[in-house]
């Protein structure tokens, strides 16, 4: 046989092993999204959502019995009336029973996108925000679509329902805020850069906080939109990728360079600053009768107090943490990548508790 | 370290172009096509590489001395080196531009994908990858919709509610003409090479159109404009083979090696080269129907 052929022939096998290899299933990478209830922490992580036994760490059950390597799910599930909503970046969202993740309610299959983010709930409607640009409300007893709203970039946020109103955070540098009973939008509030992090809403001010990847953080007024305070230009602030947190009068977050940055939350003026040490994506996450922690990037997790912001203590998680932890009574879970595990569980006081994998 | 060479620089220069043309769809076909360009020597060189030894192995002399040797593969190969130096041919010539440019092609593809970042751990690492000269704020969200697509999910047009992988179909049809008229022609080797270039006329379009219907949109893209511009790349240096795609076209008339009628019967002058040899050229008609010379012993 010519020698050329086989050549070619073993490139052309060599190259099409690798990009086949590479084409097989869904190439995005994320990580486990996570929701705690009162007796189970369900996961969602490539071609399956776990549930899991929140004392044990045993796993109860799980949503799919045939896995595909086409059906891959990275958004933390909602969990709401004894039912789980969970989309998945086949572009489909279920609702399942919250006891037997295989108990099958319905199958929405109108988005021509992923799901990326959490679903949220409004009355009896599920909020689902979709890559494909759209945010869907589907009717959550029947699974049919009562409205859309169609935006100009993916969403990849969970959204936040208060009163009738829906709060996103989009990527085109700006805040929607949606009517819940129609996905009319509202208004919207301008940002300097991509808006990733969730926002955070504040019932006392009726505030909403959010910052974004533009060096910014900013608040505005539910009601009118209008913005109360920016914060960022002329600061060495770093890209804002978490939730901030309220301590009380002290709005807190983390920029990426690590910096904590503690403002007050009805004027945006400075309180005082720490550096946590690291890169920070996930963002700092209140600890009730505590204070606050801050996840580094590198897997360290800082603990600080209430009062003084004094560090406490820092326990070391093997892994990257991208997502934020959950707190939740005494308990911490965090969500890792590059880990023996994808989930490690601590109390607050920094004792390792169980750990979850998947073979 | 690769990502240091191969695929920040990529990213960055294809982020560039994003904001220049506002455009994802766009830049890849602009990032694309300057990529081709970039390459264009070490292409030319391997298809120089690649048309000097099919001219050697379609020379009379020398398919005539390996008919000679080829119960003897040491002299064969002796023989082999002697006339690639003589030529000045590199063994290594045709494939190792190929070798060179696997590389770029891979660092092209993953550029490509970590543009496409779709997860906010995507984003996070593409934001890494960004030089501080680039704005990431100018940056990000990227607009990834391109005429009916979006570059970051398989495409699919919806044609009286069928979804037709109209892309996945132009990169089979791109990379069946791409390799029809890329196509060498055959070699004395008893068609095994023929049957070989065949064989991978059909699987590579398959194979690409698979890619290309699971890829997301913007590889897709990627591979149509790659074909259309290597395509073009050989119709521009006169090296298409269009005949064989069309075979109503005629084929250019092209200059065939001289048939060698070898008068020297010596079977026992193994180590000289068949001299005296006595040079008839065809004639035009003659030459059209023969692919292989006739020795006459």
């Amino acid at each position: 046989m010519n020698k050329k052929a086989i050549r070619l022939l073993i490139l052309l096998i060599i190259a099409g092993t690798i990009m086949t290899g590479c084409a097989a299933g869904v190439r995005a990478e994320s990580t486990p999204g996570t929701t705690v209830t009162d007796d189970s922490v369900y996961l969602a992580y490539l071609t399956n959502l776990y549930q899991i036994d929140r004392v044990t760490g045993a796993k109860k059950s799980d949503a799919v019995e045939k896995v595909s390597a086409n059906v891959v799910m990275y958004a933390p599930p909602l969990v709401a009336d004894g039912y789980v909503y969970y989309g998945d970046l086949a572009n489909k969202f279920h609702k399942v029973s919250a006891d037997n993740l295989r108990g099958h309610s319905w199958t929405f299959e109108g988005a021509k996108g992923w799901y990326q983010g959490k679903a949220a709930i409004a009355d009896d409607l599920i909020i689902a925000p979709s890559t494909d640009r759209d945010i869907y409300a589907i009717n959550k007893d029947t699974g049919e679509l009562v409205w859309n709203y169609a935006g100009d970039f993916a969403f990849i946020s969970e959204p936040i329902v208060v009163g009738d109103k829906i709060i996103v955070s989009a990527q085109d540098h700006h805040v929607l805020v949606l009517d819940s009973k129609t996905g009319e939008e509202i208004y919207r509030v301008e940002m300097v850069g991509a808006v990733l992090a969730s926002p955070l809403y504040d019932p006392e001010s009726d505030s909403v906080f959010v910052g974004s990847l533009g060096h910014d953080m900013i608040s505005f007024d539910l009601e009118t939109g209008k913005v109360n305070w920016t914060y960022g230009e002329g600061k060495e602030l770093d890209s804002i990728w978490g939730t901030p947190i309220l301590n009380g009068n002290e709005l807190i977050f983390v920029d990426k360079s690590g910096m904590i940055i503690a403002l007050d939350k009805n004027t945006g003026e400075d309180l005082w600053q720490n550096n946590a040490g690291g890169e920070v994506i996930a963002g700092a996450v209140l600890v009730e009768g505590e204070g606050f922690l801050v996840a580094l990037e590198n897997g360290t997790i800082n603990f600080y107090a209430a009062d003084n912001h004094a560090p406490l203590r820092s326990i070391t998680v093997p892994g990257n943490i991208y997502s934020k932890p959950i707190v939740d009574g005494d308990q911490i879970f965090v969500p890792v990548i590059n880990g023996d595990a994808l989930l490690y569980t601590y109390s607050t006081t920094g004792v390792p508790g169980w750990t979850f994998t998947v073979n | 370290m690769w990502d240091a060479i191969i695929i920040q620089p990529f990213t960055n220069l294809l982020l560039l172009i994003t904001m220049l043309v506002k455009n994802f769809g766009f830049a890849i076909i602009i990032f694309t096509i300057l990529i081709k360009l970039l390459t264009y020597p070490l292409t030319a060189k391997q298809l120089k590489s690649s048309k000097e030894m099919q001219d050697l192995q379609s020379d009379p002399q020398y398919i005539k001395m390996m008919d000679k040797y080829k119960d003897n593969k040491e002299k064969a190969a002796e023989y082999q080196m002697k006339k690639y130096q003589e030529k000045g041919i590199s063994p290594l010539g045709s494939c190792l531009p190929t070798i060179i440019q696997f590389p770029i092609i891979i660092g092209l593809y993953q550029a490509i994908m970590r543009v496409m970042a779709s997860t906010p751990l995507e984003l996070v690492k593409l934001e890494r990858l960004v030089y501080p000269f680039l704005d990431i704020n100018k940056i990000l969200p990227i607009q990834n919709r391109f005429l009916w697509m979006d570059l970051g999910q398989p495409e699919r047009l919806n044609i009286f509610g069928f979804a037709v992988p109209v892309l996945a179909i132009l990169v089979v049809l791109t990379t069946f003409i791409q390799s029809k008229v890329m196509q060498p022609p055959a070699t004395n080797d008893g068609g095994q090479a023929a049957a070989m270039n065949n064989s991978m006329t059909m699987m590579m379009p398959i194979m690409m159109g698979f890619m290309a219907y699971q890829f997301s949109a913007g590889l897709a893209l990627y591979f149509l404009i790659s074909n259309l511009t290597t395509i073009g790349q050989y119709a521009a240096m006169g090296r298409a083979d269009w005949s064989a795609l069309f075979p109503w076209i005629k084929k250019k008339e092209v200059k065939k090696p001289e048939v060698v009628v070898d008068l020297d019967d010596d079977e026992d002058d193994e180590d000289d080269e068949p001299e005296p040899v006595k040079v008839v050229k065809p004639s035009a008609r003659a030459s059209a129907k023969q692919h292989r010379p006739k020795m006459k012993r």
